[in-house]
């Protein structure tokens, strides 16, 4: 990896972080026109309402596609290292279905955003620690029926309590729309803590990819660093379902892509591929509101695209793709 | 020991079929059941042959239906977690259906199977393609997730443009309901039922000779690559008929040939091909009634109960001493 490379990787990386923040500030569904926009970044906006719709509801609603997206792909990137195992995420774990059903549980007990981060990290913990006692042989199977059975009695407790579709969609799929300053006001501290202590493990994950036993004569212990890598994981992957839904590939796509451009060096994947989860999230997110509007005739009560949707479209490919490389081995 | 089994199999439908038809409100005994399916005049004539008694030969009908697909679909394929939902058999038909109601297509409802097969055939052949030759149920698994998530993101893509109304009603569909199914929705998926179940028994010596080997099959005389296709297009038929009218019911189609197997104590496709069907009934029947009667006056939609039962059962099944499965031969 040459320096001039990666320099223009992050160059690469913060233009489209750039424009993708741009085009969620000025493109919404209300009709804006794109001098008011520039008005209310330059804090002259002519209107309270025009302040509201870009602060309140378009800055939130990227903040939030970026820091959820880089959580989903750091939990992806741990989780695929300490297990050996690229399939690894939280889709195919049934960890992200674990830590929906928690949030949902808590809604339906006692509505509020409060409680969604503490639930969403314990349904991912106790979904993680399921799948190891059951799983442990075929990781796979097990993973992918343990979230089909968490996904079918997230939407039982939704019959249930007849919640609106637009919530539905949310914890199911994973949804962005209608974010809000007090969902990126939760999610931030999470990103400040979870991204630098990723990053501070990264060099022992380097030498755990060398194999156990070598891993152990160079110092590592394995107990602890499973534990903290895992720990890191799972809280990721719940924030990230807290704050934006049960997204399926995010977590998969961003660090494969980033070991194709950066190579396996954990110290450099990390960052990558937490930047390239933060993009594809918010990319996608930008496809599936864009694919809302357009559609001619449309009802003013739907409830939009959610972006789970169409990251589950963009990861399919990848995920076959993924299983038939990894069978041919 | 055979015989008394037959004899259980063959009291266990009539009994579940009357249960299903007696309990609900009001309850009714069997006499006044049959009272006033006989009389056109009786009070309850309508409640029960126009709302009780069609759902229950529905439930049969799917339930028969999804067994034999799945007893298919495992044999021919030797994976015993082959099933209609885990190669995107069910959710190409439900992308289809979706897309029809939600933006109002116009097609009618007896063309409605027609259409759910061309997206089941289509899911299900890019499920095989993309499994290719290995026959590792890891792999299977992780394929029919990936298409299963394409498809569902698909469907959500498509019910988060629809309106509330269609929203709600189509969320139910989704899961698998046989709510608010009359003698309409059983006279358009009976005919698809007969002419593939009819196809079925012609398949399933060549089927079963598939199970001990694509050789030993040569070495039979079976035509190993056109049984496979047909078997394969035959349980599409199967599920994809079923899914039109029903929604993607989860889990019958895996679990009833492996009850099935356990209750006969064999492999032997022949032998179990006839057990198949009033398991799978009688599976329906009794996963509706409970979905229905659990939660009263609520009524879940019975995927979800299928799908909340089916899985433990099935990983009870596959753990099990010596399983009996084809796919473990």
């Amino acid at each position: 990896m040459s320096a001039l490379r990666l320099a223009g990787l992050l160059a690469l990386a913060v233009g489209t972080g750039l424009a993708l923040v741009l085009a969620h500030l000025f493109l919404g569904r209300s009709d804006l026109p794109p001098a008011e926009v520039v008005r209310v970044l330059t804090g002259r906006a002519s209107a309270p309402a025009y302040e509201i719709i870009v602060l309140d509801y378009r800055l939130p609603r990227v903040l939030v596609g970026l820091g959820a997206g880089a959580l989903l792909a750091l939990s992806g990137v741990l989780v695929q290292a300490v297990a050996r195992n690229p399939l690894a995420e939280p889709a195919t774990t049934g960890v992200g279905a674990g830590a929906a059903f928690a949030v949902v549980v808590t809604l339906v007990l006692r509505p509020g955003h409060q409680l969604a981060y503490p639930a969403a990290l314990l349904g991912a913990v106790l979904t993680g620690v399921v799948l190891y006692v059951v799983g442990r042989r075929s990781f796979a199977v097990t993973g992918v029926l343990l979230g089909a059975v968490l996904a079918a009695a997230t939407s039982l407790l939704l019959v249930v309590d007849s919640a609106p579709i637009g919530t539905v969609l949310r914890w199911l799929v994973g949804s962005l729309n209608a974010r809000t300053p007090e969902d990126w006001a939760l999610l931030w501290p999470w990103l400040v803590v979870l991204v630098p202590a990723a990053w501070l493990l990264a060099s022992r994950l380097n030498v755990w990819a060398l194999g156990e036993p070598l891993a152990i004569g160079l110092g590592v212990r394995p107990g602890p660093l499973v534990a903290v890598v895992l720990l890191v994981a799972v809280s990721g992957a719940a924030a990230a379902v807290a704050a934006a839904g049960a997204v399926a590939f995010v977590g998969l796509v961003a660090p494969h892509v980033g070991r194709l451009l950066v190579g396996s060096d954990h110290r450099l994947l990390v960052p990558v591929a937490a930047a390239l989860g933060a993009l594809l999230l918010s990319l996608a997110d930008l496809v599936a509101f864009s694919i809302s509007v357009q559609v001619p005739g449309l009802a003013t009560d739907v409830a939009g695209v959610p972006v789970g949707a169409v990251t589950a479209l963009i990861g399919a490919p990848v995920l076959i793709s993924l299983v038939r490389k990894e069978h041919r081995a | 020991m055979i015989l008394i089994l037959k004899l259980g199999l063959a009291l266990a439908v009539p009994a579940a079929a009357t249960a299903a038809v007696c309990v609900g409100d009001p309850a009714l005994t069997p006499s006044t059941a049959l009272a006033a399916v006989a009389d056109p005049a009786h009070p309850m004539h309508v409640a029960v042959w126009e709302v009780r008694v069609p759902r229950v030969v529905l439930a049969l009908l799917a339930g028969a239906a999804l067994g034999v697909s799945g007893l298919l679909l495992q044999d021919v394929l030797r994976n015993p977690i082959a099933g209609p939902e885990l190669l995107g058999v069910s959710s190409g038909a439900a992308v289809v259906t979706a897309t029809i109601v939600v933006l109002g297509l116009g097609v009618p409802v007896a063309a409605l199977p027609y259409a759910a097969l061309a997206g089941a055939l289509t899911a299900g052949a890019l499920v095989l393609l993309a499994i290719g030759r290995t026959r590792s149920p890891d792999h299977v698994a992780l394929v029919g997730a990936a298409v299963s998530a394409a498809c569902g993101g698909l469907v959500v893509a498509v019910v988060g443009l629809g309106t509330q109304g269609n929203v709600v009603v189509l969320f139910r569909y989704l899961l698998g309901s046989l709510a608010a199914r009359g003698w309409d929705h059983v006279g358009a998926v009976a005919p698809w039922l007969v002419v593939a179940m009819a196809l079925a028994v012609l398949l399933r010596r060549r089927v079963e000779a598939l199970t001990l080997g694509d050789e030993v099959a040569v070495g039979l005389g079976v035509p190993v690559l056109p049984t496979r296709v047909a078997a394969v297009a035959v349980a599409a038929v199967l599920a994809a008929a079923v899914a039109s009218v029903c929604g993607p019911i989860a889990f019958v189609a895996l679990l009833a040939p492996h009850l099935a197997r356990r209750l006969v104590g064999t492999v032997s496709t022949r032998r179990v091909f006839w057990v198949v069907p009033p398991v799978g009934g009688v599976l329906l029947l009794l996963a509706d009634l409970v979905s229905r009667t659990l939660l009263y006056p609520v009524e879940v939609p019975v995927g979800v109960a299928t799908t909340l039962v089916g899985v433990p059962a099935l990983v009870l099944v596959l753990r099990g001493r010596a399983p009996v499965t084809a796919g473990a031969r």
